[in-house]
């Protein structure tokens, strides 16, 4: 595939930067370069998170359901054996790891409703109360990625928008701590990838330019005339355009490079949850064709809200079953645990779908295949029913960034067997003591963008790597 | 009320039965329940407010406490909420008596709802039974505290109105601003409720980069699409005479069938050709129809004797082959009439477009969007129109391809939609004669562009007449007057566009749309006083009457909002959208706050068909109605439509005709259309539109509680779900949610095989006896069990599987409820006040677009209070809250 960036609109070539790296260095060399690549050899390193809500199923051992309906495998680090959950992604075995005895310690005692804001960023946002959340994983990373594409980051989910505070519909949080609000139409994240913005798009990009400098300066005439309160509430209105001419800036670098072209044959853009299988397909094939196209190194999607009604809740029609959350409440009605497990293998079905799809796409512009250079995380912040610890996470790929898969990775002490917590379908749990130890997920964090390139030794508070990935 | 009854009713007190003659109990009726109920609101007796002179300042009255309130608590709560026992993690003698600057202001609230509702005590813990006397001595001690409470802590700054519109409001804004009747807000993010259901809740009313350029976005394109550049465009016209398509047919080879053979009874139900004189019919010829060159759009030709029979569900199909615009209107016109007048039945027309590219490829979409009826008679048929914006819905991707395949063909669908039963003379519709105009305009340049580029003598001169448009669309959009400062920042950048384009209009076009994405556009302003005349601020100091020794922003009550912001606020309440310039007019001259004027403008507001928007959205919100979206068990299409638009059709009755709320508790009638009345077994109701009928007892209806679409919402897919439906009242109706539950709570385990066995009320209470559970679902599970007479879907049954239907409940305080019936009859007879202040507090907190909070507690009581004494109309309601001081405050 060619480069999006166009030779002549570089200001400085590859080689012209590869022979004064040094000097080019110590220049601001984001501004000049971000917008074209750091180079064309230079295999790019992407980063995506799959968020689903609702957690999965963790049936007691004594359960004549745990053999088969346990989301963990069973056996150890090299020698663990899928159970039917999981038993999908069995032909990806070597490219997978799966994780347990990870979770945000600030979010241990939080409820399961509540948790889906904090996934990805640790924050100690409380069950109520003020509310103040951080920057998220993919962001941090898209700080240090999101000048090479077009696109810095791409955010979905299956609802879409910001949703509320601890009822997140996106997995997306900037460095303010505020939520970027998810895209959930397939038509509409198509668009703004891969159609064209027409040929007067850089008149129109001074145009906007003098039209945020008079929004800035009658925002402020208005916010004097606004209670201290209220000028907070202004302040998000001022963010947004500031937000808005970073991206017009980003925008104006790429004015030159052409919109790559995508095969949009199989590509079902109307498809909505309803049509679960349809609409799921159609999004990770958005997020395949936007990293094939290095139109972005960055994506997130959550897959439905926690604790809400609402499109996601249908997803589960997937597999013929009625509504998603209902599955978690009721794994004691006969075939429960069944249910929601084969709810969760589905999910795990389309994720490894997905990954496969990478490992059979080579690098167009470098080393090995797609996944090979990508981290794709599946999971969720809760395990067992409304309980915030032990998540459920899956990673795949990633090899030429540093990560050995073909593991089950068990991390703390005192669960190895998952059973803390396990077995119960109501609130008794989430708020019970800690018997258990486990190990923050922010040094995962840690790990992941360490690896992708951020120098950066903590996240969330935490410092530290985590061994063994 | 008649004086006598009222006697009686007040000697009956919160009695449950009448004794007749014969020493029987029959129940009282409801509507007596609801006259008995009424007489017993504590809003209606001598009030206990008084008016407090300015500047002295209330204190808590902790010495009350220590002399009688402390004592009764000690002798009947310690046991259980104290140093042994702590239930429901409450320690009664922990809590601080002064509720005025103490910290468990919300703990004593809950203490106060708990005493004031008899639900506790608990009724089997007699050794701590409560004398009357001394609750009364509780509860007046407490709603007086907390009164004194609301009202300092008053204006402390937690919620504010200050919000940024919701997308349905900044459509409809941008709708009544430019004169689009289409939707198009439709690419803005996602926006979810609120804890209590509202969408316009200040606190979730975020922005961000996103919301901001879709914002910018969305309102250049309107602005596009309002205005016009150059000529009239050529219009695409089709004329479908339907003599000259018999006339064509008969000189063709299509089969001629003569009225004789065609007359059975089965082909005169059957689509086709027909001569009203001669009797002579044939099928409607297969092929492309053409666009005319000639043609002139909007002519009335001669009525035909030949038109086209439609029957029931029927459709023409009409091919346009691939001549449309992509964007503009399409006016479709039909002259049509109806076979027979039968006031039963109706015929209305609906549209749909389609597309069918390849095979396993194709697409169809009812474009129109409602059904119109048709009414006229065939002897004197009328046209009906439609209009469908072309840009807006899905169109054949494939129709510019200069190959023949895929299949480049649009089609125009139209559907007689009818609840004909047939029979001998069977209702169709006939049609004569079908217009199609694409772009099609009422006149040029539309009315859409006139408004903002006004008529004046300055056209020729740039600079005064940009001001003049300036001025005129800012002042709309910002919804006050406007400086001439103001303006030459917006001229400046007019001078920076103005060489980009080849016309004035397009460069002023960008300029407005930037005016679109201005904070004064998109937010509700609520300025403190900088901006108001200066005669403002010296009654403002009058306003708060400070008291030497306290800080002024404890004490003071919230400033007034200016009237231009009130106009803003009272249109956004009524109309979702922003004011019209009568109403501007009104505030700019400062008169709109006249009591006189108001009345008048809150009945134009109401009269004006933009109110049609408030309780669609209103009682969605209220009533959470958006989670039929999310049901899968309700198949019929026309049904599920039927069910979210019947509590809608409700609240709009009951405010349409200043009925009493209390009609949502309990009414003796329904206000229903055919589908929905079929669904209720409710008979002889003919037509799509909704209209109040008068219903007999055992219809088992009246009311919202019942609605279809509330007892399918609240419902598991299969069976009723009594957990869900408990939930719901307590939250939706009662105001009064339940907690969250506690955790280490048991499940009902249904591999239990002893447990399957049970019915699901017996599920319940098995749960419920567990100790830990018993708190909780005491409140919450009778009052879902009394519905259990409702199905899934809301029909009303006696059996389940066989077993006569239990419906009988008993409530935390030991009150029966038997059935909804029972349930009906204690709400009206002993909890009138809850529902009205519940009411109250809802529309309130959807009329300021935040969350209440415990500072306003004060207003929504004496709100409540003026409203009971009124006598609860819901006209009047809506008037007391917009003259509110809460409503008029910051």
């Amino acid at each position: 595939m060619k480069h999006p960036m166009s030779d002549k609109s570089v200001t400085l070539s590859r080689r012209a930067f590869l022979r004064g790296a040094g000097v080019a260095l110590a220049l601001p060399w984001f501004e000049t370069f971000a917008a074209g690549g750091l180079s064309k050899d230079e295999t790019p390193k992407r980063f995506v998170s799959i968020y689903h809500p609702d957690g999965v199923g963790l049936p007691l051992k004594s359960d004549p359901a745990w053999n088969d309906w346990s989301w963990f495998p069973r056996g150890g680090e090299k020698d663990f054996e899928f159970t039917k959950v999981l038993d999908v992604l069995e032909p990806l075995r070597s490219d997978v790891t799966i994780y347990s005895g990870l979770s945000h310690p600030a979010a241990r005692n939080v409820h399961g409703h509540s948790n889906a804001d904090q996934y990805l960023t640790g924050a100690p946002i409380g069950g109520h109360g003020p509310y103040q959340n951080s920057i998220s994983l993919d962001q941090a990373y898209a700080e240090h990625a999101g000048g090479f594409t077009r696109h810095s980051s791409l955010v979905m989910s299956t609802n879409g928008g910001a949703g509320g505070p601890r009822g997140a519909q996106t997995q997306s949080f900037n460095r303010e701590g505020r939520p970027i609000p998810a895209m959930n139409k397939p038509k509409q994240i198509f668009d703004l990838l891969f159609v064209t913005s027409g040929r007067d798009a850089a008149e129109r990009l001074a145009r906007s330019k003098s039209a945020l400098d008079l929004l800035i300066d009658n925002t402020r005439s208005l916010g004097r005339q606004l209670s201290k309160h209220d000028q907070q509430t202004l302040q998000q209105y001022l963010d947004a355009v500031r937000d808005t001419e970073l991206k017009l800036a980003k925008a104006q670098k790429w004015i030159d490079a052409p919109i790559p072209k995508v095969d949009t044959r199989n590509l079902h853009l109307d498809a909505e949850p309803k049509e679960a299988r349809l609409y799921f397909q159609t999004m990770y094939e958005l997020i395949y064709l936007a990293f094939l196209s290095d139109s972005t190194r960055v994506a997130t999607f959550q897959l439905g809200r926690e604790n809400g009604e609402g499109p996601h809740d249908l997803l589960s029609l997937a597999v013929g079953l009625g509504g998603a959350h209902g599955l978690t409440h009721e794994v004691k009605k006969p075939g429960g645990w069944q249910n929601l497990g084969t709810y969760n293998r589905y999910q795990a079905e389309e994720f490894g779908r997905f990954a496969q799809k990478l490992k059979h796409t080579p690098e167009p512009n470098g080393k090995g295949n797609m996944l090979d250079n990508t981290f794709a995380m599946h999971g969720s912040a809760s395990s067992s029913f409304h309980l915030s610890r032990n998540y459920p996470i899956i990673s795949a790929g990633g090899k030429n960034l540093g990560f050995t898969n073909g593991r089950y990775l068990k991390f703390g002490k005192g669960n190895e067997d998952n059973q803390a917590g396990a077995g119960i379908a109501t609130d008794a749990g989430w708020n019970s003591k800690m018997e258990v130890e486990e190990l923050p997920l922010a040094k995962l964090f840690v790990t992941i963008l360490q690896r992708l390139g951020v120098e950066r030794d903590s996240f969330g508070g935490h410092t530290g790597t985590l061994t063994r990935v | 009320m008649k004086p006598l009854n009222n006697t009686v009713l007040l000697v009956l007190g919160s009695a449950w039965a009448i004794l007749t003659a014969s020493g029987q109990e029959t129940p009282i009726s409801l509507e007596t329940a609801k006259q008995l109920g009424r007489v017993k609101s504590s809003f209606l007796k001598e009030t206990k407010e008084v008016e407090r002179p300015p500047g002295i300042m209330p204190k808590a009255n902790v010495a009350f406490f220590q002399k009688s309130v402390g004592p009764i608590l000690k002798k009947n709560c310690l046991a259980c909420h104290g140093p042994e026992k702590s239930k429901g993690r409450l320690r009664i003698d922990q809590l601080n008596p002064d509720l005025v600057t103490g910290p468990d202001v919300e703990r004593w609230r809950e203490v106060f709802n708990a005493l004031s509702k008899s639900e506790m005590p608990p009724k089997d813990e007699p050794d701590y039974a409560l004398a009357d006397a001394d609750r009364g001595r509780v509860v007046d001690w407490l709603s007086g505290e907390l009164n004194t409470a609301s009202l300092i802590r008053r204006n402390s700054g937690q919620h504010s109105s200050f919000r940024r519109l919701t997308n349905y409001e900044y459509n409809y804004a941008l709708q009544d601003l430019l004169g689009l009747p289409y939707a198009l807000a439709n690419k803005l993010p996602p926006e979810t409720a609120s804890d209590d259901g509202f969408k316009n809740s200040s606190e979730l009313l975020q922005m961000s980069s996103m919301q901001f350029e879709t914002y910018r976005e969305i309102g250049l394109k309107a602005l596009k699409r309002a205005t016009v550049i150059g000529d009239r465009p050529p219009a695409v016209t089709y004329s479908i005479s339907m003599q000259e398509e018999m006339d064509k047919a008969a000189s063709g080879k299509e089969a001629k069938t003569s009225g004789k053979k065609m007359n059975t009874k089965k082909a005169r139900n059957q689509q086709q050709l027909f001569n009203r004189e001669t009797g002579e019919s044939m099928p409607f010829p297969a092929g492309k129809s053409m666009p005319r060159a000639e043609a002139v759009a909007g002519q009335n030709p001669a009525v035909s004797p030949v038109v086209l029979v439609l029957p029931r569900a029927s459709e023409l199909k009409l091919d346009l082959d691939r001549f449309l615009p992509d964007e503009g209107t399409m006016r479709v016109r039909i002259r049509a009439g109806r076979s027979t007048m039968k006031p039963d039945e109706y015929a209305s027309l609906r549209l749909i477009f389609s597309a069918h590219t390849s095979n396993n490829a194709e697409f169809s979409q009812v474009v129109s969007e409602h059904d119109i009826p048709v009414t006229a008679s065939a002897d004197n048929p009328e046209f009906i129109y439609f209009d469908i914006p072309l840009g807006d819905i899905q169109r054949n991707p494939f129709r510019k391809l200069t190959t023949t395949f895929p299949r480049r063909d649009e089609f125009l669908h139209i559907l007689n939609v009818s609840n004909a039963t047939g029979g001998e003379e069977p209702l169709q519709i006939l049609i004569d004669h079908i217009e199609i105009v694409a772009p099609f305009y009422e006149q040029w340049p539309p009315k859409t562009h006139t408004v903002i580029f006004i008529a004046s003598s300055h056209k020729g001169d740039e600079q005064t007449y940009g001001r003049e448009v300036l001025n005129r669309f800012l002042k709309r959009v910002w919804r006050r007057p406007i400086t001439a400062l103001e303006i030459n920042q917006f001229m400046a950048l007019f001078a920076k566009y103005r060489p980009e384009f080849p016309t004035f209009e397009e460069a002023m076009v960008e300029v407005l749309a930037t005016a679109l994405a201005t904070p004064e556009f998109l937010y509700l302003t609520q300025r403190v006083e900088a901006s108001e005349p200066k005669g403002f601020l010296a009654s403002l100091r009058s306003f708060l009457h400070l008291t030497p020794g306290l800080k002024a922003n404890e004490t003071k009550s919230p400033a007034r909002i200016s009237e231009l912001e009130f106009a803003s606020r009272l249109s956004v309440f009524l109309w979702s959208s922003i004011p019209d310039d009568e109403l501007l007019k009104l505030a700019e001259q400062g008169k709109l706050r006249k009591p006189e004027v108001l009345t008048a403008q809150i009945n134009r507001v109401l009269a004006d068909p933009r109110s049609q928007r408030f309780p669609r959205h209103f009682v969605e919100q209220w009533l959470g109605l958006d989670r039929m979206n999310s049901v899968t068990h309700v198949t019929d299409s026309a049904l599920r439509e039927a069910m979210q638009k019947e509590p809608v059709a409700f609240f709009d009755e009951v405010l349409r005709h200043n009925r009493s709320i209390m009609d949502f508790l309990h009414s003796d009638y329904a206000v229903v259309n055919e589908r929905l009345a079929t669904h209720y077994r409710i008979p002889k109701v003919y037509g799509p539109q909704f209209r109040k009928v008068s219903i007999a007892p055992q219809a088992n209806r009246g009311g919202l509680l019942t609605g279809a679409a509330i007892m399918t919402m609240n419902s598991d897919g299969k069976d009723s779900h009594p957990l869900k439906r408990g939930v719901w009242m307590l939250k939706r109706i009662l105001d009064d949610p339940p907690p969250p539950p506690p955790p280490n709570v048991p499940e009902v385990d249904l591999t239990n095989p002893e447990i399957l066995k049970m019915t699901l009320k017996e599920r319940i209470t098995d749960h419920r006896n567990k100790p830990a559970c018993l708190s909780c679902h005491s409140r919450i599970d009778p009052w879902g069990i009394a519905f259990e007479n409702y199905d899934a879907l809301g029909v009303f049954r006696t059996s389940i599987k066989n077993q006569p239907v239990d419906a009988t409940a008993e409530l935390f305080n030991r009150q029966t409820l038997a059935g909804v019936d029972g349930l009906k009859r204690y709400l009206l007879t002993d909890r009138q006040d809850q529902f009205a202040r519940a009411m109250v507090h809802k529309l309130t907190a959807y009329a300021l677009g935040r969350p209440l909070s415990f500072t306003d507690r004060a207003d929504i009581d004496s709100l409540t209070a003026q409203f009971r004494r009124r006598g609860d109309g819901l006209g009047d309601l809506i008037n007391l809250i917009v003259s509110s001081n809460i409503f008029n405050s910051k």
